[in-house]
């Protein structure tokens, strides 16, 4: 399958990469093209707005996200955002408790999840997820993938039951599966979770607005499958590695930096207030943002206005080149375009809220200051 | 009514099978139950997960007969075939029950081949009521009902009561004004659904899905709060059947025949559009079938109401379970296009073979 059309991979990358603009586009059409001779007044219409829903799609995000970014990480004084560390949830590795089943969790939407005993079979439907799962040890017990679950290698090969808006219940119940992990904010749809806890799988829904919430969603899916000291390792290794690179860049000048999602029709970059912009932040450029947490659409005259001087191309891995954004029209007047400052960047590490985060903030780092030489990672 | 008769006596001209259909509506229908059953079996026992026929069937005897079978079957096995297909399969069932008789009512009263069952808003007001719900941040859910079906329901009727009572205080013909304000108020509903699909953010996805309609939720309470009313609409439309073939004739010679025209075009309505909205409440919006089923049956059996609405029935049934389990089969791909993908070929062959003049 062609990397674009895959399914955006994760709720944060649901709302902050450019996959769900085409991952849209691409469903639309068929239904566009449903047969229906004879359609009612109110198809025409209804497909119609589907066409719209591009728009919906990419503007979607964090619509109902609370925009709980560390104070200054994000914003327009860069350096003030580099120089304060993120307050996350690092507790010593030391100090945490083996957990003991049985064990009630609460997740990110609230459900109470109740385990009985260490889950030995494992279904995890996001790949950040999927991600945590492998890193912390705990990849043996999982038996079931999402569709989009494309790392690490011994991920690939387990049986997919999710895809783009779908789960698979009945195979889900079939594998026996003790432990569902999903993604919140309707990543998967929270109408065939409930189904599935109305049959009795425990189901743990994970979603972290911002990188603090993405931390402790790798230690809550640690404690959920009993390997709760190993997560909190892991995640006080990202925080060494995230306070590092803060480091690096703090004394850098922090460019205006546009992080390109997608421009192929209309642009969209982060909006205000999402983990992208604080991740810019952190990698040592001046984020350009939407005006609005729920708005992900660039007007060109509002990009012009903003005047990047570095434009960071996330869709590189859909053949977005430099050169391609050199010829578009409008795009010449812009600081970054005349200086060449057009630098691609692994979309996937950076957008997607696992263990790999701290690679993406470095790969962001040296596409943002292509002279930086990081220290190794912790 | 054309020369049914005729073709039938007529020894030299050969008939075809469909004519020769015609003149056994028993058969067909007991070929109709026969298609059920057979959607039935095979819904159940396919899925994802390769459960062998065997172990379905004692599950079933089991669990639905109280037999005291030995145990040879998993856990996981019975939750699949009890809790997971059976609601599933049935729902199927009584929502394609429920489309293709409300869609025969509409299509006979309206006197319209084009007409299905979301003719009179009923899909826009379902879809908008869905799209609301989706988007309002409160999360109520009784019985396993969440405000997306609830909303469905009664945006659905309030479309319908909308459109019924704007077109009856208008200077146009009965018929022609629901057409048109159908149309308009649909078409505004829909104006109403592209805002909140463009306002609803990460939520777009819920509404699609709703949009395209599945019964990948379906589970036993929600079956026996929609099944009744969809069911006990169905059939109170069945026996209405005899205004309907007077509705047919139009409706000044229905009037002439002894049906009391305002009351019982109120009550079909009515009743259509109680089964509609309880059906999408539960299914979402799968197209084609309340179009097309009823076409189908009266391409074999004439237009006789009596003959249509139950056969209609019969068929909507066995082709929603069909539709359905390909659906699953092929990767829950939405249930409307497999809907179509089977139904418009064969629908066109019915036409092309259809000799004598067809009429609704």
């Amino acid at each position: 399958m062609n990397r674009s059309a895959t399914p955006p991979t994760d709720p944060l990358e649901g709302s902050f990469d450019s996959a769900p603009a085409r991952v849209s586009r691409r469903r639309s059409r068929p239904v566009a093209r449903r047969p229906r001779p004879f359609a009612g007044p109110w198809v025409p219409r209804l497909l119609g707005l589907l066409v719209a829903l591009v728009v919906g799609a990419c503007t979607s995000g964090v619509a109902s996200t609370p925009a709980s970014i560390p104070p200054g990480a994000t914003g327009s004084v860069a350096p003030a955002a580099t120089a304060t560390p993120i307050p996350a949830a690092t507790p010593s590795p030391t100090l945490a408790p083996a957990a003991t089943f049985p064990l009630t969790l609460t997740d990110d939407e609230q459900n109470q999840v109740v385990l009985k005993a260490a889950p030995t079979k494992i279904v995890s439907i996001t790949p950040a997820t999927t991600e945590t799962l492998f890193a912390i040890g705990a990849g043996d017990r999982v038996v079931a993938t999402g569709e989009a679950d494309d790392y690490p290698a011994a991920a690939t090969k387990l049986p997919h039951v999710a895809s783009f808006g779908k789960v698979d219940v009945e195979k889900i119940v079939g594998l026996g599966a003790d432990l569902v992990i999903a993604g919140g904010n309707g990543f998967n749809p929270p109408e065939l979770l409930a189904k599935l806890r109305s049959l009795g799988v425990p189901v743990l829904v994970v979603y972290a607005p911002d990188l603090p919430g993405i931390l402790k969603d790798i230690e809550l899916v640690g404690d959920a499958v009993g390997d709760g000291p190993a997560a909190r390792g892991l995640t006080a290794r990202m925080q060494a590695g995230i306070d590092q690179l803060s480091a690096a860049t703090a004394a850098l000048p922090h460019p205006r930096t546009f992080y390109e999602l997608d421009a192929t029709k209309e642009i969209y970059g982060p909006a205000k207030g999402s983990f992208v912009a604080a991740e810019i932040a952190l990698a040592g450029g001046q984020p350009i943002t939407t005006t609005d947490p729920a708005i992900f659409s660039f007007p060109l005259e509002t990009l012009v206005s903003a005047d990047p001087e570095v434009i960071v191309l996330g869709d590189a891995a859909y053949g977005t080149t430099p050169e391609i954004v050199k010829a578009r029209p409008g795009w010449g007047g812009m600081t970054a375009v005349k200086t060449g400052a057009i630098r691609p960047a692994n979309d996937t590490l950076v957008t997607r809220p696992g263990p790999r985060l701290v690679e993406g903030l470095r790969d962001l780092a040296l596409a943002i200051h292509p002279d930086l030489v990081l220290p190794a990672a912790p | 009514m054309t020369a049914r008769g005729e073709v039938l006596r007529t020894p030299l001209v050969r008939t075809s099978w469909l004519e020769r259909a015609r003149g056994r509506p028993g058969r067909l229908a007991v070929a109709g139950f026969g298609a059920v059953v057979a959607a039935l079996v095979l819904g159940v026992a396919f899925g994802t997960v390769a459960i062998s026929p065997l172990d379905t069937v004692a599950i079933l005897a089991h669990r639905l007969l109280g037999l005291g079978l030995p145990v040879t079957w998993s856990p996981a096995a019975e939750t699949i075939v009890v809790d997971i297909r059976l609601p599933r399969v049935l729902s199927a069932m009584v929502v394609g029950v429920g489309l293709a008789v409300a869609g025969a009512a509409f299509q006979g009263l309206l006197r319209n081949p084009l007409a299905d069952p979301y003719v009179l808003g009923t899909a826009s007001g379902a879809a908008l009521g869905a799209a609301v719900a989706v988007i309002i941040p409160v999360r109520v859910a009784v019985l396993e009902f969440g405000l997306v079906q609830v909303f469905a329901f009664v945006g659905a009727l309030a479309a319908v009561a909308l459109v019924y009572n704007l077109s009856r205080t208008g200077p146009l013909a009965p018929l022609t004004g629901l057409l048109l304000t159908g149309y308009a108020v649909g078409s505004l509903l829909a104006a109403g659904l592209a805002m909140t699909m463009y306002l609803s953010g990460t939520n777009l996805r819920q509404i699609f899905a709703y949009l395209l309609g599945g019964f990948d939720g379906s589970s036993w309470l929600r079956l026996a709060v929609a099944g009744p009313l969809i069911l006990g609409g169905s059939a109170a439309i069945l026996a209405r059947a005899r205004s309907i073939n007077g509705f047919l004739l139009g409706e000044e010679s229905a009037a002439h025949l002894g049906v009391d025209v305002r009351r019982e075009r109120r009550i079909l309505l009515g009743l259509a559009s109680l089964v509609t909205a309880a059906a999408v409440s539960i299914s979402g919006l799968v197209g084609f079938v309340g179009l097309v089923v009823p076409h189908l049956v009266r391409l074999v059996v004439g237009p006789n109401a009596r003959r249509v609405l139950p056969l209609s029935a019969l068929l909507g049934a066995s082709l929603m379970v069909g539709a359905d389990l390909i659906a699953r089969l092929l990767g829950e791909i939405p249930v409307g296009v497999v809907t179509a993908v089977i139904g418009a070929p064969f629908f066109l062959a019915l036409l092309r073979r259809a000799r004598t003049g067809y009429e609704l």
